[in-house]
């Protein structure tokens, strides 16, 4: 850190501030020299790199500064230097916590609250700087709980008045992808799989932005996307040799974990991919199905934005005109109608008429109608007949075998409910 | 993911400059209410209301809005002392018939004939209401049109052009004639009617929690026992209860009210000296569909003041409604819920406002 002096055995300006049990100490972090340790004895070189001064010298800065958040801006600063952010993040998120810290509720809060906003803090300066760091990301690092999380995050952002950008896709497909372990021959990676960074690193981005202009993006989480778009790039870069690897076996090997959410997004750009692959003239003849597209993803996305435009017809436009129109008749005439105005340039056969471009879950068939429910004509002042509350009472036989039933409950003791 | 290159967006150190407020009122509000004017008008009447009822501020914590309807808690302490004994009740029924006048508490025709002096006042109350409710309503178009609905002329949401917060919401009162908006055309004297004027779409309300004092004390044990139906949890103190009516729209409020008005039956037939006193909405939830998917990041990239989109942490985006005051949450698929709103108007103008920001991020 500039300005804290240098370790006096390597040189090296890298001093951070590390505790041994209730001493602290400054130790050099690359050569693991302890510069400075405690202040009970100091010697005259101990002075010169001496972060606690004097009282005499001091600025009187840190009294002022509770202990608690003395200590939140400890591990904020802690937080910053475990993931390796510019220093210039370190003051911007320092200056948000002690800005949060004004708060009378912030102040009063307990201390999961606190060490939380610790994350919040670090998270909202990375995304003001367009950094991709993810919630998931920070919760493992603090051993956070989501929900906790996410309520302090909410608040937060209300209280300081914050304006947050979201997260940048890019930037976590580039730092994602990084991390994944295929990039050089090891033990657990046969030689097949390895790949080039940045082959991987390009396709997977064109697969992102497809998925994200086929409606796969919005309202999901970001990363699971990310996985099976990583994972169908990387097999379609050699697809004789990776076709017969899953992707639960691929994330194992690449040394990263796999969403939950991630197979099913797989099956959805698989699917946006067929529909895509309909509307190439020397792919439609193959009859490709979810296996063999991959062969040919380099050519799908090197023309992907003619495609997606021949192959899916404006979702939107297409639902209102099938609202006006009565369903049953209105369904035909708009598939005849697309399937014949499609494509005349294209010879040969004809390509299955265009698919919704419509969000998977309005493509799904809703679960159940919903029926308009009837209008109904309540006023609110009706008479409420005696009859009708009676069936809301017990009768006396009812409330004496209930008290009975209650009385045999508490006797008994309760073995199995659990505590 | 837009080619389109991000903006740089500089952080925002010890800058809390972003309120939740719109500007200052454009010139073309003179001659009605200005904004502040009514904010402050509008605070007046809360808090007068509030001192009347002597109840907590609408945003108490007790009543959350998303609490099922078939499940509302009453306080079971001694309400002597936590609400006025003040015999009106006064229900807010809002928009909602065409004849919106005030109708007498249910004491006046059951037991006090005593109080007309009170009850009078009341009237005059609901009227003024109505009034300034009906004069809110001109300068609430105008001021829509300054609260940044400026979507028609940002037609791409991707587009390069990435205008600032304040450029956005300060452009549009200079070019009002760009806004094809139907908001401008509702006449002020007309009740707002439950179909609005751009869509046919007409929010659904799904769930209305209110509150009525009873005025007297409860054996919560006694009803518990004798009353079916009812659980009573002695930890919490709180007797849950079920009431057998569903909610279907068009009658909601009223159903909600009958379903009250049941309940303190029971409650007196049970042998307590129950009264109905204060029924108050607390919170109404709406939902519609829109039918056509929304561009969730573009509409949070163009209403940021407004807007919170975290995919990470929710699948839809919430949206602050300003005025009237109401948060609306937005998923992909088209389907918008609205809470947070005393009355139906309020979710029916809510809705009419957000219609053609989310129609402008229809297409792809």
């Amino acid at each position: 850190m500039p300005g804290r002096g240098r370790c006096p055995d390597c040189g090296s300006t890298e001093l951070v501030e590390d505790s041994h049990y209730s001493q602290s100490q400054l130790v050099c972090s690359d050569c693991g020299c302890v510069v400075t340790e405690g202040v009970l004895t100091t010697t005259f070189s101990d002075e010169g790199n001496l972060r606690e001064v004097t009282y005499s010298r001091s600025t009187g800065e840190n009294e002022q500064v509770s202990r608690s958040q003395q200590r939140g801006l400890r591990r904020v600063r802690d937080l910053c230097r475990v993931l390796q952010l510019p220093p210039t993040f370190e003051d911007t998120a320092v200056a948000y916590y002690q800005q949060a810290y004004r708060h009378a509720g912030i102040r009063a809060a307990r201390l999961q609250k606190k060490e939380v906003l610790v994350g919040c803090c670090v998270l909202i300066t990375c995304r003001q700087h367009n950094w991709p760091l993810t919630m998931g990301a920070i919760c493992t690092l603090l051993y956070a709980d989501l929900d906790v999380f996410s309520s302090t995050y909410m608040q937060i952002v209300k209280l300081l008045g914050l304006d947050v950008p979201s997260l940048s896709l890019a930037e976590l497909v580039k730092t994602y992808c990084s991390s994944f372990k295929l990039f050089q021959a090891s033990p657990s990676v046969p030689a097949k799989y390895v790949e080039d960074k940045e082959k991987m690193l390009s396709r997977t981005l064109q697969l992102v932005e497809l998925a994200s202009e086929t409606w796969l993006v919005t309202g999901r989480h970001p990363l699971p996307v990310i996985t099976a778009a990583t994972f169908l790039a990387w097999q379609s870069l050699q697809p004789a040799y990776r076709l017969s690897c899953s992707l639960a076996r691929f994330c194992k090997l690449a040394n990263v974990d796999l969403p939950y959410p991630a197979s099913s997004r797989l099956q959805e750009l698989l699917a946006v991919l067929l529909r895509m692959a309909e509307h190439l003239a020397w792919l439609r003849v193959l009859r490709l199905d979810k296996r063999s597209v991959v062969k040919h993803i380099g050519d799908l996305l090197q023309h992907r934005h003619s495609l997606v435009r021949s192959a899916f017809r404006d979702g939107a436009a297409e639902v209102e005109t099938l609202e006006k129109e009565p369903p049953g008749q209105g369904q035909g005439q708009g598939e005849g109608e697309v399937g014949n105005n499609s494509l005349g340039l294209l010879q040969g056969k004809r390509p299955a008429s265009p698919a919704l471009l419509l969000p998977p879950c309005m493509l799904k068939p809703p679960k159940r109608t919903c029926p308009a429910p009837p209008v109904s004509t309540v006023t609110g002042d009706e008479d409420i007949s005696d009859s009708e509350i009676e069936q809301y009472l017990r009768t006396p036989q009812e409330v004496r075998d209930f008290q009975r039933a209650q009385a045999a409950r508490q006797a008994a003791p309760s073995v199995a409910n659990p505590p | 993911m837009a080619s389109a290159p991000r903006p740089e967006r500089a952080p925002r150190l010890l800058a809390p400059c972003l309120t939740r407020y719109p500007p200052p009122p454009s010139p073309t509000t003179v001659g009605f209410l200005s904004m502040e004017e009514e904010e402050t008008y509008l605070e007046l009447y809360l808090n007068q209301c509030a001192a009347q009822d002597g109840l907590a501020p609408p945003r108490s914590p007790l009543f959350s809005p998303v609490v099922p309807y078939d499940m509302y808690m009453l306080n079971a302490s001694n309400p002597e002392t936590a609400f006025n004994l003040n015999p009106e009740v006064k229900e807010t029924s809002g928009g909602f018939s065409p004849v919106d006048l005030s109708f007498l508490p249910d004491e006046l025709t059951q037991e006090d004939k005593d109080q007309p002096v009170i009850g009078s006042k009341h009237e005059t109350k609901e009227n003024s209401e109505s009034q300034s409710q009906q004069s809110r309503l001109p300068s609430s178009s105008e001021q829509d049109i300054g609260l940044g609905l400026n979507s028609p002329s940002l037609s791409n949401p991707h587009s390069q052009r990435h205008p600032s917060d304040t450029d956005l919401v300060q452009a549009s009162p200079e070019k009002p004639d760009s806004n094809s908006l139907p908001l401008a055309s509702i006449t002020p004297m007309s009740p707002v009617t439950s179909v609005s004027e751009c869509c046919g779409i007409v929010p659904q309300l799904q769930n209305i929690v209110s509150t009525v004092n009873l005025a007297c004390k409860l054996d919560l044990k006694k009803i518990a026992l004798h009353a079916k139906n009812a659980e009573y949890n002695p930890k919490v103190r709180f007797l849950i209860s079920l009431l057998l009516t569903k909610l279907e729209c068009n009658g909601a409020i009223s159903q909600s009210r009958l379903a009250a008005r049941k309940y303190a039956r029971v409650v007196q037939k049970l042998g307590f000296p129950a009264r109905f006193l204060d029924f108050k909405i607390q919170n109404m939830v709406g939902s519609c569909d829109v039918k056509f998917p929304i561009r969730l990041e573009g509409l949070v990239l163009t209403h940021q003041q407004f807007s919170s989109y975290e995919p990470e942490l929710f699948p839809g985006l919430i949206y602050r409604m300003v005025k009237p005051r109401i948060v609306l949450l937005i998923f992909v698929s088209g389907k918008v819920v609205l809470t947070g709103a005393k009355e139906r108007s309020e979710i029916c103008e809510a809705f009419e406002n957000i219609y053609p920001i989310l129609k402008s991020f229809k297409k792809a």
